[in-house]
């Protein structure tokens, strides 16, 4: 289960966070987003390591936890998706598939005229889609 | 072959470097033994690796034992060749020559190595080389044949370098051998001089050992892998014995150890680990796992022999728990004989997740937390040893930074289970509540034992010892009354949870039953936001007795659940320290700080700094509840100042009122009062309004009462501006202004402001330091949009742009650097870097504001009081209060009885001057209507209708002329120039304007003015009877048309009126009206009056003097127009309206008659030649009757005289004389002189004069002198001839 999305700015400031649990504690998610900044940094500071994935938007998996996972995928304008998922088997195709879609989203929503570039994304749409993308996540390898 | 695993493991215990084999019998070993073992062990060796590629061993360790050493005994061939990697991998053959004894003795000793009947034969005395050969040879050939060893000879010569004899045979011996043995390609033989020279031996010795190790290494590996590839071929075979091949790859791994190719023994044991998760879980074989066992929650897996092998075998492999550290135990070993304990560190946070997830698979027949408990033992035990073998600088600089990182990640990790283990024993209320322990907690599942461990007979004292700490805990109040649901750090109700895994057993699933809700649909915290009091009451609830049925198990309350898990956890705990570490609040405490510092710490060293920075505030909550609050003030601010950098504003909300209380504590004012508009500058939904004003009172409250000095404060979050909407401000050059700002406040409440500051920044001018421009009054800020206005000295031109908002609230002085959009302020204020560059003020550059011209350009009447009008045309400013000073040159008085008049400017030019101002202004201006204005002190102030509109300003201004205008004689024309100058008069004005008087503009206006007419005259005719009929001609100089009402001439002496002799034009035609630029003509008749008395009143009048009486009818907006009226309530409008002007007028008396005519006759046509006498004529006539000579007789004596230049001319005769002419009219004589010219060319002639007649009597014809021609005289050829 996708527990949280969220975008980051390119000076790692969150444009829009939302988590999908049921419970009031979106702020751990909040927590783990930002932590999960520091492997995005890493990486992408760390030209050697990262190596010929450098110039590829997706950065994969970021964090190996026992309980958790975060994806994460790095726009060319520097701003930051990250995904938390519980799901501990997931395909990377999936991960994939699912930011390329958030990605689209989140392009038509910074094309909004009315949107300030660099502020937050309140966007009712861009939530409603968001959320739709979240519901389909993985539905569509599976069939 | 399992068999021989106990075996194997002694083996490896005891061998742990390459063994050299020694066949010495004859004692050589003990002579040379110390010079061999001083090259071990041997430094950098190239050995080959499995891939044949040579690798260079930094050192190898050997030992040389002799063959006759127990050790090197025979072995049972199967064994041998199993434990290979023990063999000897050289076999050194001594040989020695000595000097009793011939060589052969030596070669015999060799050969009797290994062959004990052939001792007899070294006794002999004598050997010749032929028999050494014959015999000894093929013994020895015989024996390197048949063993696999790598072997050489070193010759030992014992000949001393004195003895040539000795040597010389010494020599002869060793080149038998080298024949013998040493072969094209490889060399088996060398030669140790004892007494002589041996810089090349040990060289020698070392490249032959070591050829042979590598020749052995080879051969062996090239077996093992044999040996090994059968093996893995029935991998997935019934037969397959997962020990053989351990004990084969195993082996391998032990002889690349040995031979210190530490990399391929890492590879075979990466392999070896492959192939047995490849192999253990496959299905159908169940194994047991292990680690049921005394001690076995301590990780082993650093300690490769911490377990004997033999005791985890399980059938034919072995079990996964021991076998899985020992493999990574072996891994680590050699990793760190790589020097690479970042590579351990790393991999062991792998293997530690990877194998708490077997764990987890165990889980139900692992003891009760067996997963926590190993993993944190792993992690402290991978900490230590890592950090013990790593030395800052082994690595490279991004090597070390992982490295801290994987430290930080085991640290973390191993927190996080310390965690769990405290929270199930009931330290959870000492657990922060935190996002990063809720992220680590909430989503990590309970330990899942089979059964959830039951209370132990006689807890109940520990049972009400837990109660009691449940019910005393209270959760620390927040500062500002915050109160905050608390996040979880269970993914679900531990209650439900163990009573669950308890009831599951027994018939009903009672918490399921009384809560009516499916578990399986608890997600992660659907109660666990609950509050702590809430659990409470549940916990009452369900220990509430009488509920539940005897049969079944009781429910356990909370505190039976932590007493229970205590209990099971001290069972399952080995380490002394951990259960200290468990044992009590402070302990956990103590170690959770640890445990989190450590992680803090090595994260710091890496490129997670953020990790590192979160977890500095975890250390600070330890420190802040325990009350050491400087320690965690410092903490929480690093914390604060990574989310505020970021703008995590939720998190930062989280921190930040702990840090404003640690301030607060400190008495720290200034960082308390910049907690508190950090607080207030947080988005608005993150606190509710109570709490946003419990900061802002604070924040007044210290402001205003404890704080000694005044404390500068960025409130730039908080307190946003900018200027107002629409086009900027703008201000000509040096004008004051007012600016108006509009404010967005964040405070909750209202709140005054001391003063109020704004700095202006140029936009194009750096140089100049901002501006700052004050309100000193006292202003309330509402919560939300305020509008400013601030007074705005003058400012250099240039644009500006909003700058820094300082101000006071109390001590407290603030400024704000941020600008708010407009709009709805903004929350998010993180991206304040972009700074609008709209300009709030522009001031223009020096520009003419206003221009003051005169309003006619044509003349105005001299001497009369005429208005003046002088338009004041504002340029797009307005004229509000303006002074006009006018100061009238010479010449020009002002006519002060008159007032001025000022009204608005009609002519074209209105269009113009209405643009840019308001349609209003328009309308309510008088619209032509004039306006009365006094001159005070030659100053004049301008109405304020006037501010924005062209208006005329009519001065009554007199312009003096003393002198009469002349009047000329017709046909000389009109002498302009002159007059203008005369008529052309200044006015200087100054104008003072601007809001307060700041602008001057300085004109100086000319005016002309002038006489209404300008008078000619002429006779027009002479009348027989002496009247002259003298015109005046009236040629009008305005733009007015004039009315002549009466003209009268003054005649000076000489002249008289002729007629009825009162001055009057001889035909009344009055009024006559002149239109303008028009002409009109007056006669008057006149005659020339008697001389007699002309004496007395010569000077009286010299000229006559033309008076004109006449109105004027013009406009002043033209022109000259009647003057301003004086007295207009005089008698007589009429009689006021009239003006004189009187100009002098010239008048000669008429020239007389000339009486005498002087004609010059024409000269012969042949022309005049030099030298040539020619007859001048002049023909004098007398013009009239002489009426002087009236009385004399007819004949009248005239005097001539000839004028000439004498060098011209030559005059034959008289040049002066009488001659006698009739006095009547009409007589003529005709005067000849005989001339003679002297030179050629145009000369003048020579001129008749009379003197005695005036020259105003005589008409010469021609009037003036002209040139005739003189030809040169002709050629005279008698002058010529020449002398024949």
């Amino acid at each position: 289960m996708i527990v949280c999305v969220a975008v980051v700015g390119h000076q790692n400031n969150p444009l829009y966070i939302q988590s999908f649990t049921e419970a009031d504690d979106a702020l751990k998610l909040h927590h783990i987003v930002h932590c999960s900044l520091d492997v995005v940094d890493e990486r992408v500071n760390n030209p050697k390591k990262s190596g010929p994935t450098l110039n590829e938007t997706f950065l994969g998996l970021l964090y190996p936890t026992e309980n958790y996972k975060v994806y994460g995928y790095l726009t060319n304008t520097k701003v930051k998706f990250i995904l938390v998922t519980t799901d501990l088997d997931v395909r990377d195709a999936d991960v994939r598939n699912f930011f390329r879609k958030f990605h689209a989203a989140y392009v038509d929503a910074v094309s909004n005229p009315f949107h300030v570039p660099g502020k937050k994304i309140t966007s009712r749409t861009f939530a409603e889609r968001v959320s739709t993308i979240v519901k389909s996540f993985g539905l569509s390898s599976a069939s | 072959m399992a068999s021989f695993l106990p075996q194997f493991q002694s083996i490896k215990t005891s061998s742990d470097h390459v063994v050299l084999a020694v066949e010495d019998v004859s004692d050589l070993w003990p002579v040379i033994k110390k010079g061999f073992e001083e090259r071990l062990p041997f430094k950098r060796v190239s050995l080959n690796n499995k891939t044949r590629n040579p690798v260079l061993v930094d050192e190898l360790p050997a030992e040389f034992i002799l063959t006759t050493d127990a050790r090197l005994r025979s072995r049972f061939p199967q064994e041998q060749a199993l434990f290979w990697f023990r063999e000897p991998y050289a076999t050194i053959v001594l040989v020695t020559c000595e000097v009793k004894f011939t060589v052969s003795i030596a070669l015999f000793q060799l050969i009797s190595l290994s062959s004990a009947w052939l001792r007899p034969l070294a006794l002999r005395e004598q050997l010749d080389l032929d028999e050494f050969k014959n015999i000894l040879k093929p013994r020895l050939k015989l024996i390197v044949q048949n063993d696999e060893r790598e072997w050489f000879i070193v010759f030992v010569s014992k000949a001393p370098a004195h003895n040539d004899q000795a040597t010389k045979m010494a020599k002869k011996v060793y080149a038998k051998i080298e024949v013998d043995f040493s072969s094209k390609k490889r060399e088996r033989c060398c030669k140790l001089d004892m007494h002589g020279p041996d810089a090349n031996f040990w060289e020698d010795l070392e490249t032959k050992i070591m050829e042979c190790i590598k020749n052995t290494l080879d051969r062996r590996i090239q077996f093992y892998e044999e040996e090994i590839r059968k093996l893995s071929e029935q991998r997935f075979m019934p037969v397959w014995n997962f020990c053989n091949f351990f004990i084969l790859k195993e082996s391998l791994a032990f002889m690349f150890e040995i031979a210190h190719l530490h990399e391929d023994a890492l590879r075979e044991y990466d392999e070896l680990e492959l192939c047995y998760l490849e192999t253990v879980n496959v299905v159908g074989k169940q194994r047991e796992f292990g680690g049921v066992e005394r001690e076995d929650d301590q990780a082993t897996l650093l300690d490769p022999g911490k377990k004997a092998l033999t005791q985890i075998v399980q059938d034919d492999s072995f079990r996964e728990f021991e076998f899985r550290q020992y493999l990574f135990a072996c891994q680590a070993k050699l990793l760190f004989k790589l020097r690479r304990p970042f590579e351990v560190a790393s991999r062991g946070y792998s293997f530690i997740i990877s194998f708490s997830k077997a764990l987890t698979l165990h889980e139900s027949i692992l003891p009760f937390c067996m997963r926590e408990v190993w993993v944190i033992t792993a992690c402290l035990a991978l900490i230590n040893e890592t950090a013990s073998y790593y030395e800052d600088g082994l690595a490279a600089p991004d090597v070390e930074k992982e490295f801290y990182r994987v430290q930080g990640e085991l640290y973390t990790l191993c927190r996080t289970k310390f965690m769990r283990l405290g929270y199930v024993i009931g330290y959870g209320l000492n657990i922060e509540r935190s996002p990063v322990n809720s992220a680590s907690l909430s989503m990590l599942p309970w330990p899942k034992p089979a059964v959830w461990p039951s209370i132990p007979p006689d807890a109940s004292s520990q049972v009400l010892a837990k109660e009691k700490m449940i019910l005393q805990e209270s959760p620390r109040p927040k500062h500002f009354g915050i109160q905050r649901k608390p996040l979880p750090l269970e993914p679900s109700v531990l209650l439900r949870e163990a009573n669950r895994r308890r009831a599951s057993l027994s018939a009903g699933n009672m918490s399921e039953l009384l809560d009516g809700r499916p578990i399986a649909n608890d997600g992660s915290g659907l109660l666990s936001p609950l509050s702590k009091v809430n659990s409470i009451s549940m916990t009452r609830n369900l220990s509430s007795p009488g509920n539940f049925d005897g049969s079944i198990d009781r429910p356990m309350r909370l505190a039976e659940i932590y007493v229970a898990s205590e209990h099971a956890l001290r069972n399952t705990i080995s380490s002394a320290e951990l259960l200290k570490s468990l044992s009590s609040v402070e302990e956990f405490e103590q170690k959770y700080l640890d445990l989190t510092k450590g992680a803090a710490n090595n994260y710091h060293r890496s490129w997670w700094k953020r990790h590192g920075v979160v977890l500095d505030g975890e250390i600070a909550a330890v420190y802040h509840k325990h009350e050491n609050y400087n320690f965690a003030a410092n903490l929480y601010e690093k914390v604060c100042a990574l989310y505020s950098g970021e703008g995590w504003q939720n998190l930062l909300a989280e921190v930040l009122p702990n840090l404003a209380e640690c301030q607060k504590i400190l008495n720290d004012q200034a960082g308390y009062l910049s907690s508190c508009v950090r607080l207030l500058s947080l988005d608005k939904g993150l606190f509710l309004t109570k709490e946003r004003q419990a900061f802002q009172s604070e924040v007044v409250r210290l402001a205003h009462s404890e704080m000694e000095h005044p404390v500068p404060l960025d409130v730039s979050s908080l307190i946003t501006f900018s200027g107002n909407q629409g086009p900027p401000l703008a201000l000509c050059d040096g004008d004051p202004g007012t600016l108006s700002v509009t404010l967005w406040s964040g405070f909750p409440d209202d709140i005054t402001l001391e003063s109020l500051s704004l700095t202006l920044i140029a936009t194009h001018n750096t140089d100049e330091g901002a501006k700052a421009i004050k309100s000193s009054d006292a202003i309330v800020l509402r919560p939300g949009r305020n509008n400013i206005t601030l007074s705005l000295p003058p400012q250099k031109p240039g644009s500006y742009v909003l700058g820094v908002l300082t101000g006071q609230i109390g001590q407290l002085r603030f400024r704000s650097h941020s600008f708010s959009k407009g709009g709805p302020a903004d929350t998010d204020d993180f991206m304040s870097d972009e700074k609008p560059t709209r300009p709030i003020l522009k001031v223009a550059k020096p520009r003419s504001l206003v221009d003051l011209a005169a309003a006619v350009s044509s003349a105005l009447l001299m001497n009369e009081s005429q208005w003046v009008g002088i338009i004041v045309k504002p340029i797009k400013y307005s004229l509000k209060g303006a002074i006009l000073h006018i100061d009238s040159g010479p010449g020009l008085r002002i006519n002060e009885t008159q007032e001025i008049e000022i009204e608005k400017h009609e002519v074209g030019s209105q269009k113009e001057s209405n643009l840019g101002i308001p349609q209003e202004d328009t309308l309510s201006t008088p619209s032509s209507e004039a306006k009365q204005l006094t001159l005070e002190d030659g100053k004049i102030k301008l109405p304020d209708w006037t501010s924005n509109i062209t208006s005329v300003l009519w001065v009554p201004l007199q312009a003096v002329s003393d002198g009469l205008p002349k009047g000329t004689p017709a046909g000389t024309g009109v002498p302009q120039g002159q007059s203008i100058v005369d008529g052309l008069r200044t006015i200087a004005l100054k104008l003072d304007f601007g809001v307060s008087h700041n602008q001057s503009f300085d004109k100086t206006i000319a005016v002309h003015f002038t006489d209404p007419f300008h008078v000619s005259i002429r006779v027009a005719d002479k009348c027989n009877d002496g009247t002259l009929l003298l015109q005046v001609m009236l040629q009008s100089q305005v733009k007015a048309s004039l009315t002549i009402s009466d003209a009268w001439l003054d005649l000076q002496d000489g002249f008289a009126h002729a007629g009825k002799g009162d001055g009057r034009p001889a035909s009344s035609l009055f009024p006559l009206i002149v239109s303008p630029k028009s002409r009109a003509g007056i006669l008057f008749s006149i005659c020339l009056a008697d001389t007699q008395a002309k004496d007395e009143a010569k000077e009286l009048h010299p000229d006559s003097i033309l008076n004109i009486r006449y109105r004027i009818s013009g406009s002043r907006n033209l022109g000259a127009h009647s003057p301003v009226a004086k007295e207009l309530t005089g008698p007589d409008n009429d009689e006021a309206q009239n003006l004189t002007f009187k100009s002098a007028i010239e008048l000669q008396r008429p020239v007389l008659d000339p009486c005498l005519a002087v004609g010059f006759l024409p000269l012969p046509s042949s022309g005049l030649r030099v030298g040539q006498l020619v007859t001048m004529k002049w023909r004098v006539e007398r013009l009239k009757d002489s009426v002087e000579n009236v009385a004399s007789d007819n004949l009248d004596e005239v005097l001539y005289e000839v004028n000439v230049n004498s060098e011209n001319w030559m005059i034959a005769g008289r040049k002066r004389g009488y001659v006698s002419l009739s006095t009547k009219q009409g007589s003529r004589i005709v005067i000849s002189i005989l001339c003679l010219p002297l030179v050629a060319g145009y000369v003048r002639p020579p001129q008749l004069g009379l003197p005695n007649v005036d020259e105003a009597n005589i008409s010469c014809n021609p009037p003036g002198p002209h040139l005739i021609c003189v030809l040169p005289p002709p050629l005279s050829s008698s002058y010529c001839i020449p002398a024949a």
